[in-house]
């Protein structure tokens, strides 16, 4: 993990061995995060290499550039990123890179919602951060919104390396119709649940999309206040409203710590019901390793948790 | 205040997709400031000018040799006065603001703060985190000092103990502090006693873990996640961690010369990488996280100064003795332009004799030029001199303050006003208007500010009354007039077409039916919006009337005090606390008395 010229040097190794005899270069991809970096490696396959630049269980808010980002960036065929301000530290990337890769903004065409106090608060040591947006920008989080991302990566892979449009625009296709399958599975364990039993609480407010497309209310600390007072002053709001609405279970994430939703829990009375995957992937060891696999397990977690009188 | 009216271009407040409530889209400047603050190597004063202005300049007098540094982002500077014991403060007149897609820049004239510290030696400073931390070398001492008070010209400091007077520094890192640890063996004389590590400590000073070695620690910076220190075996890297300071050592590899260090280091703002010096001819690009963790750089003569390029992480700058400028490209680790600048400027002699200074302003390098009197301003991407600015007596140590930002303070222009004949119906302070103000400026208010006969401007918008209004901001702004008028009719969408407030009775009119209840306060609530901008909601609670009657009513008329409204934005329901969220709907209303016509002209002049 630790040589990046051995990694960047690896790009081209890997092309030999794992590309097909058609190829000697693979398309060089970057992809922001975790998320984008397994669709990109569903719709590219063999013929890509990829790099992700925020790692599993990493908050993009936070992530520091390193020197071998911007190398890689400069390196790169596509650059896939997901747009509507979440990735913070992209444009000094890029102007550091002097890249003339295109940059690829996977929410286009995706239906985006606005953010209620003009932008969400991300929780980091203990601290709430504010997170200004004028948009949602975690729209991955429902399947439907998916299918836009994996059109405009084939879209992306195909103006790039046309040769190889048929074999992007095949894997999109089995993997959008595995998308289908997997929004039909999560509407059917929302709609197994008991009616009263559909709202949990988060600190981070990252499923604004989840709770459109499938239901599920999610409660989390909001973000009116300044920001000194932010963390103090909402949770005593969220206390109220989840007596009010009777939520039924708690979530930790897994880019945040637990500090915040721990104190939550106890004021309110609940214990914590298990961990929520919202901006990050897990590590390949983990429960959520692949998009299908983490939107699997949060509908798992949430229907457990929710289905207990 | 002054403001700076060149350059100036039309700026409509909204983007695509606005979510915030604001009426009105004020035009904007979009401005940049360089302001140079420059110290003399030999008289006790510091000159500072605006570099594309340079006429427009002030002096400061001081106590001794200055060496300057900008800190809390420019909004202050610090001089640093090592051999006369002081250390004054300058607010930079120019303060800057980041909000996610822009940042907002306020500028005023520079002025020295009236309080200043004495000391015994003081000299590096660090700016970190919110804190400007100086270290008193023969103090033992370091003075902490609040950034944010600063940039108001308040001198707000505390004092952090260290277990001996050296030259040296402390750190903030997390909850916790570092500071470099000087040995105990005993001195002849004054001689200053050598250094030997880092260690983290409390705010009182007691020590929160071992010392880690770093011999001869000097010289450090912040980037990322990580503070670097330079040592005679390596760089010293710091991080927080869950249990304090984490702190590894990147030793020197082989392939760099040997017998030579690291003491003087340069963080990047914008890209986790360190830039520092290796021996007096060489470079080191430090990756503290990918190995390699150094790359070198050698230099052809020896090195006068160096700066990373702050708009461009990509590069640094560095000035050898032979008067040429170097461009050093980070990411390959390499010189990839060189040009001769000036006069050359040899490195024998005492470290503090005057040679060149470098500092960044936007893609510009300034470079101070003793010997010629002057502050040359060279371009970052060609190395041409761009041109000089002539400094009385031997400019030496630099700082520059400023950047790019919307002015949100200036007024709309005058010819425009003049054109519509306007004449502002309440007096408020623009910046206030705009959202911008501190709490202690916010003060309740009576529901008397809103007494009146009030109309909705929906109707006007339906029946195309408002499209002048439309047609202007498209003008000025990034939307078209169809896209404008898309957005406040959600805005102003309502079937209340005309309110009225007496006393504490307010009627609400629905297709001309009244509606009436009493109301009193019920204080207000501050909301942060998107554009980082802030609004002020006064409330006021049902306490009788029509069941039918909203429980609470919600005023927003962009003043934060007592005055009263000349129009205003109501929010009204039930639930106070959903109230507050609803930022896309925000019927508006102006006195019944104007015609439509005449709602145009003040929509247009604001």
């Amino acid at each position: 993990m630790k040589d990046w010229l051995t990694r960047i040097a690896a790009w081209s190794a890997i092309a030999i061995s794992a590309g097909s005899a058609l190829h000697a270069e693979p398309l060089k991809v970057v992809a922001t995060f975790s998320i984008l970096g397994d669709f990109a490696a569903e719709v590219g396959g063999e013929r890509i290499a990829l790099r992700t630049l925020v790692g599993p269980d990493s908050d993009a808010h936070v992530y520091e550039p390193r020197p071998s980002d911007a190398i890689a960036l400069a390196r790169a065929d596509v650059i896939l990123t997901n747009g509507l301000e979440f990735e913070g530290f992209m444009s000094r990337l890029i102007a550091a890179s002097g890249t003339e890769a295109p940059i690829t903004v996977l929410t286009e065409g995706v239906e985006s919602m606005e953010e209620p106090g003009g932008g969400h608060y991300h929780y980091v040591d203990g601290r709430a951060i504010f997170h200004a947006g004028a948009h949602d920008p975690h729209a991955w989080q429902s399947a439907t919104n998916a299918k836009v991302y994996v059109g405009n990566i084939a879209a992306a892979f195909c103006a790039a390396d046309a040769s190889g449009c048929q074999s992007y625009e095949a894997n999109a296709a089995a993997y959008l119709a595995d998308l289908d399958a997997l929004d039909g599975e999560i509407r059917s364990a929302i709609a197994a649940l008991p009616g009263d039993r559909r709202t949990v609480v988060v600190a981070h407010n990252a499923f604004r999309y989840f709770e459109t497309a499938y239901g599920v209310t999610f409660l989390s600390p909001q973000g009116v206040s300044t920001e000194s007072e932010a963390a103090a002053a909402d949770v005593a709001g969220l206390i109220r409203q989840i007596r009010e609405t009777g939520a039924g279970a708690i979530f930790a994430e897994n880019i945040s710590d637990t500090r915040l939703l721990e104190q939550i829990g106890r004021e309110a009375g609940m214990a914590l019901a298990g961990t929520l995957y919202s901006d990050a992937l897990s590590g390949p060891e983990g429960p959520a390793s692949t998009y299908l696999a983490m939107m699997r397990h949060n509908t798992a977690a949430l229907a457990t948790a929710l289905a207990i009188q | 205040m002054f403001r700076y009216l060149a350059s100036a271009s039309a700026m409509a407040l909204m983007t695509n997709g606005p979510v915030f409530a604001q009426e009105h889209d004020h035009d904007h400047e979009d401005v940049t400031l360089y302001r140079v603050f420059v110290g003399d190597h030999a008289d006790a004063k510091v000159t500072a000018f605006d570099l594309t202005e340079p006429d427009r300049r002030w002096t400061f007098d001081t106590t001794g040799q200055s060496k300057l540094y900008a800190v809390d982002n420019g909004s202050a500077v610090v001089a640093v006065q090592s051999n006369d014991d002081a250390v004054h403060f300058f607010t930079s007149g120019i303060s800057l603001h980041a909000h996610g897609d822009h940042a907002d820049i306020e500028v005023t004239e520079p002025a020295a703060i009236d309080q200043s510290l004495t000391g015994p030696r003081p000299f590096h400073v660090i700016d970190h985190d919110g804190k400007v931390v100086i270290n008193f070398d023969r103090g033992g001492y370091a003075e902490i000092i609040d950034g944010h008070e600063l940039s108001h010209g308040e001198l707000e400091s505390t004092q952090l103990k260290q277990a001996r007077a050296h030259h040296g520094y402390a750190a903030p890192i997390g909850d916790l502090w570092v500071t470099s640890v000087a040995s105990d063996a005993p001195v002849e004389g004054d001689a200053a006693p050598s250094r030997v590590g880092l260690q983290a400590i409390n705010a009182d000073g007691a020590p929160a873990g071992d010392v880690a070695t770093c011999t001869g620690i000097h010289g450090e910076a912040f980037s990322g996640a990580f503070l670097a220190t330079g040592c005679d075996e390596g760089v010293l890297t710091v991080s927080d961690g869950s249990d304090g300071p984490i702190m590894k050592m990147l030793e020197y590899p082989d392939d760099l010369p040997t017998g030579e260090s690291t003491g003087t280091l340069l963080g990047s703002k914008s890209m986790q990488v360190f830039l520092g010096n290796y021996g007096a001819k060489g470079l080191v690009v430090i990756d503290p996280v990918d190995e390699p963790h150094f790359r070198y750089v050698e230099l052809p003569f020896r090195r006068v100064d160096f700066v990373l390029d702050a708009a461009n992480a990509r590069f640094g700058y560095v000035l050898t003795e032979d008067g040429s400028l170097h461009q050093l490209d980070l990411l390959n680790a390499e010189v990839t332009k060189s040009a001769k600048i000036t006069e050359p400027y040899s490195m024998d002699g005492d470290w503090n004799d005057p040679r060149p200074r470098l500092a960044m302003a936007g893609d510009e390098i300034v470079m101070s030029d003793p010997n010629a009197g002057l502050v040359r301003r060279i371009s970052s991407e060609s190395l041409e001199e761009v041109g000089t600015v002539e400094v009385e007596g031997q400019p030496y140590n630099i700082a520059v303050a400023g950047g790019s930002g919307v002015d949100h303070g200036a007024e709309a222009d005058e010819h425009e006003h003049e054109a519509h004949d306007h004449a502002h119906s309440h007096d408020h302070d623009s910046k206030i208007y705009q959202g911008y103000f501190d709490d202690a400026q916010i003060a309740e208010r009576q529901l008397s500010d809103w007494a009146g006969d009030w109309q909705s401007v929906y109707p006007l918008l339906q029946d195309g009354v408002l499209d002048p209004v439309m047609e202007h901001k498209a003008e000025n702004g990034d939307q078209s007039a169809e896209e404008y008028r898309a957005y406040y009719e959600i805005g102003y969408k309502t079937d209340i077409d005309r309110i009225t407030i007496e006393g504490d009775a307010v009627t609400f009119y629905q297709a001309g039916k009244p509606l009436a209840a009493q109301y009193a306060s019920d204080g207000f609530e501050v909301l942060t919006y998107a554009k980082g901008n802030r609004g002020v909601r006064f409330i006021f609670e049902k306490t009788g009337g029509d069941e039918a009657a909203p429980r609470f009513i919600q005023f927003s008329d962009h003043a934060i005090a007592p005055q009263d409204a000349g129009h205003y934005h109501l929010y009204w329901g039930d639930d106070r606390a959903a109230l507050l969220e609803e930022v896309t709907n925000w019927p508006t209303y102006y006195p019944s008395s104007l015609d439509g016509a005449q709602i145009v002209k003040e929509m247009i002049a604001h």
